[in-house]
């Protein structure tokens, strides 16, 4: 037998066979160690956790255009290359137009989007219904569904107007040129016109297109009656002296001066004939938002309604990573300049890193606090069993145990303690760890392995500071008084 | 040749006076009782010899070497090496089975054998109980458990105080028969006693009275390799 396998036996023997006042020290130890590896477990995990969580709470960057051009496929393929794909969950494109209700004559804001993408980074929508899954079907807003009074598996008429027509507009006012203008009409409602100049530059022709204004009143500007008094006049009109309004319908008569006067020459004529489509309600959409106000539909259907396809005005990311790595990405497609701006939702990540950087301020305060108590416990635990085993002491000594022997013993039952402390804390921490995840977060954590031979070692690290005075009791006594009748 | 020799030695505790003046010599395989009174510095003048306290004054030298003056650590060492203690009470330490106590003193002294360990309980006739706790034994048999570990490091001298103070007859007769055995092997002996029986089987009585040797008796009786029954 070698020395070190009688140290061992003598340690464990030590520790089985007096287990009531050993088993308090141990105790100790394993919940400091508990608390500790769990403790550490979460904090390792509570990041990924609460970038899931918040995850939840919508998009936490957004794509915008870095100029006045909508954005197009292309420069926002660009800037997603830029952020890894398996970070990315989900990445939503919106194009925004405002678009009329046939029969009720209101306008709204349409968003052309694709639903799969919507679901991964508005998971808080609720629907009632279904998210559309085919051609000419709308997910309703729930206000605009109050408002218009539509129902699941309604239709609907929508219609829309382009405005923009004016963007592609300058040019000369020359005989025969073609202008084109839209002014805002009853309700808010546009009213278009469209016409052509005479050898003179005055109006050679003139069509008003009232169709989103009430059709028995506003509708009747549409009506030769009406144009006709038109002809002949130069640019720019006054309501009241150049032609006057029909009565009932002033406020459209006079939106049709104002386009005729905001008109301007135009080559693309037709681009003013927005379509209009019956689309069926699949869902009525409830976020407390202000989403409830639009109308969301596919993108194949926003470019039947407007005529024009990979166009974006927004494309909202949700990006799994902290706040630090959604800047890096900013910066690197800023850097790009692929006419793209992105944004953070500064809501969303903010509070994300408030409450991650307030939370780890908390596990080390805890920690802390709870190492020093099981620093307390285990010394004053130690404190007694040496006082309990004075003979003993006095009895090695006195059997020829130097100092030294008598430090290694009490410092080896220590570190014993503090890796069975140590093991027996990785394990109810994890359990611990987990019951916390599950009840807290709803999921389940990974092991961290590292976990373990870090919490043995704090374990073992602390159980001996905490024998440095029992032993240092120890050593100091006498065999001779202790061995002395008493 | 003696080996020991207390040359003078008085231990003062403030006022009173536990040693005073002792003088006493010991040759290498003799065995020497002590009696006297309670009081009397019996226990004092062992702890001096067993390297576990130093006197006031005078000096010990235990095999032509003075350990009155040597550091606390030299004296472990010395202990260690060349003495072997029993005491009144059985000191064991009770986590540990007799053959464990036995072992601890051979791990401090140089490697724990087990085997040896067990020979030695065999020689105290406790070879079956090598595996007991101390609270599984008797007074007695703890008290032989010890005289096994004074012996398991042959030492050149055994201190034994009061070593059958709390024995019935037939552990007594056990002890004294093991230590005679011992001395015929040529083991110094000093051992402490109030039981004139135990005295008379040492070759020679030291009498302390109030920290003074008051006389020595040879004893006329000793019979080398006596057994007790
Ligand atoms: N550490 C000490 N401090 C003060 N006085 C002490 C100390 N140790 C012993 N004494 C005193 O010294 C004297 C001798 O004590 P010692 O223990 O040597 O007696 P003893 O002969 O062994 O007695 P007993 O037969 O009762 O064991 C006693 O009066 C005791 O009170
Ligand atoms: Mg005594």
């Amino acid at each position: 037998m070698t020395k070190r396998k009688m140290f061992l036996r003598m340690i464990t023997a030590s520790l089985l066979r007096r287990r009531s006042r050993m088993l308090i020290a141990l105790l100790s130890i394993a919940i400091g160690a508990t608390i500790l590896s769990g403790l550490v477990t979460i904090y390792y995990d509570v990041p990924r956790q609460m970038e899931a969580q918040f995850r939840n709470y919508g998009a936490n960057m957004i794509l915008v255009s870095a100029d006045d051009q909508p954005l197009t496929g292309e420069n926002v393929e660009a800037a997603l290359s830029l952020i890894p794909a398996e970070k990315v969950i989900g990445a939503t494109p919106y194009r925004y137009v405002n678009a009329q209700m046939v029969r009720s004559q209101l306008s709204f804001v349409a968003a052309g989007t694709d639903f799969d993408q919507v679901k991964a980074t508005s998971p808080y929508f609720v629907v009632e219904g279904e998210y559309p899954s085919g051609v000419r079907q709308v997910l309703l807003g729930k206000e605009v569904a109050e408002t218009i009074g539509a129902k699941l598996n309604s239709v609907i008429e929508i219609t829309y107007k382009p405005t923009a027509v004016l963007s592609e507009a300058g040019g000369e006012l020359n005989p025969g040129a073609t202008l084109a203008g839209s002014a805002e009409g009853f309700n808010q409602n546009l009213v278009y016109v469209t016409l052509t100049l005479g050898d003179d530059l005055t109006i050679a022709s003139l069509e008003v297109d009232a169709s989103l204004q009430t059709p028995e009143y506003g509708g009747q500007c549409a009506e030769e009656f009406f144009t006709s008094r038109f002809l002949g006049k130069a640019l720019p009109l006054t309501f009241g002296e150049d032609v006057d309004g029909v009565s009932g319908a002033t406020i459209t008569s006079e939106a049709v001066v104002n386009a005729i006067n905001n008109a301007q020459v135009t080559e693309n004529a037709t681009a003013l004939t927005g379509a209009t489509l019956s689309m069926q309600v699949t869902g009525i959409l409830d976020t407390g938002g202000k989403e409830e106000g639009y109308i969301f539909m596919s993108q194949e259907d926003m470019a039947a309604l407007t005529g024009e396809r990979d166009r974006y005005d927004v494309m909202e990311l949700s990006v799994s990573a902290g706040a630090e790595e959604l800047a890096s990405y900013v910066d690197q497609i800023n850097a790009m300049e692929a006419g793209v701006t992105p944004r953070l939702v500064k809501r969303i990540t903010n509070s994300e890193t408030a409450v991650l950087g307030k939370l780890q301020a908390l596990v080390f305060l805890v920690t802390a606090v709870v190492l020093v108590l099981t620093m307390i416990c285990v010394s004053t635990t130690m404190m007694a069993v040496v006082t309990e085993r004075r003979r003993e002491i006095g009895l090695r000594k006195a059997l020829g145990a130097s100092d030294g022997s008598i430090r290694t013993e009490f410092l080896g039952e220590g570190m014993f303690l503090g890796l069975l402390g140590g093991v027996l804390g990785t394990a109810l921490g994890f359990a611990f760890a987990q019951v916390v995840s599950v009840n807290v977060f709803g999921s389940s954590i990974t092991f961290q392995p590292l976990l373990l031979p870090v919490t043995i070692l704090v374990s073992m690290v602390i159980s001996a500071l905490s024998c440095l005075l029992p032993i240092r009791q120890a050593v100091a006594i006498d065999p001779a008084l202790v061995l002395k009748g008493e | 040749m003696s080996l020991l020799e207390l040359k003078n030695i008085s231990k003062i505790y403030g006022e009173l006076k536990a040693l005073d003046n002792v003088s006493v010599h010991v040759d290498q395989g003799e065995w020497v009782a002590i009696m006297g009174p309670s009081g009397s510095g019996k226990s004092t003048m062992m702890n001096i010899i067993g390297c576990m306290d130093k006197p006031s004054l005078g000096e010990v030298l235990l095999d032509g070497v003075d350990i009155s003056k040597e550091s606390s650590r030299a004296l472990t060492n010395i202990r260690r090496d060349k003495i072997g203690l029993i005491f009144q009470q059985f000191h064991m330490v009770n986590y540990l089975t007799a053959v464990e106590n036995i072992m601890v003193s051979q791990y401090y002294h140089s490697m724990p054998d087990e085997k040896e360990a067990l020979e030695a309980l065999e020689r105290v006739g406790l070879r079956d109980r090598a595996h007991h706790l101390p609270s599984q034994l008797s007074g007695g048999e703890q008290q032989r458990v010890c005289v096994a570990r004074a012996l398991i490091n042959h030492p050149e001298l055994i201190l034994a105080d009061e070593p059958t103070g709390n024995l019935d007859e037939t552990n007594e007769n056990i002890v004294l028969n093991l230590f005679s055995q011992l001395h015929k092997e040529g083991t110094t002996l000093i051992v402490v006693t109030h039981d004139p029986e135990v005295a008379e089987a040492a070759q020679r009585t030291i009498v302390l009275e109030h920290g003074r040797v008051a006389r020595e008796v040879i004893n006329e009786g000793f019979i080398e390799g006596r057994q007790y029954v």
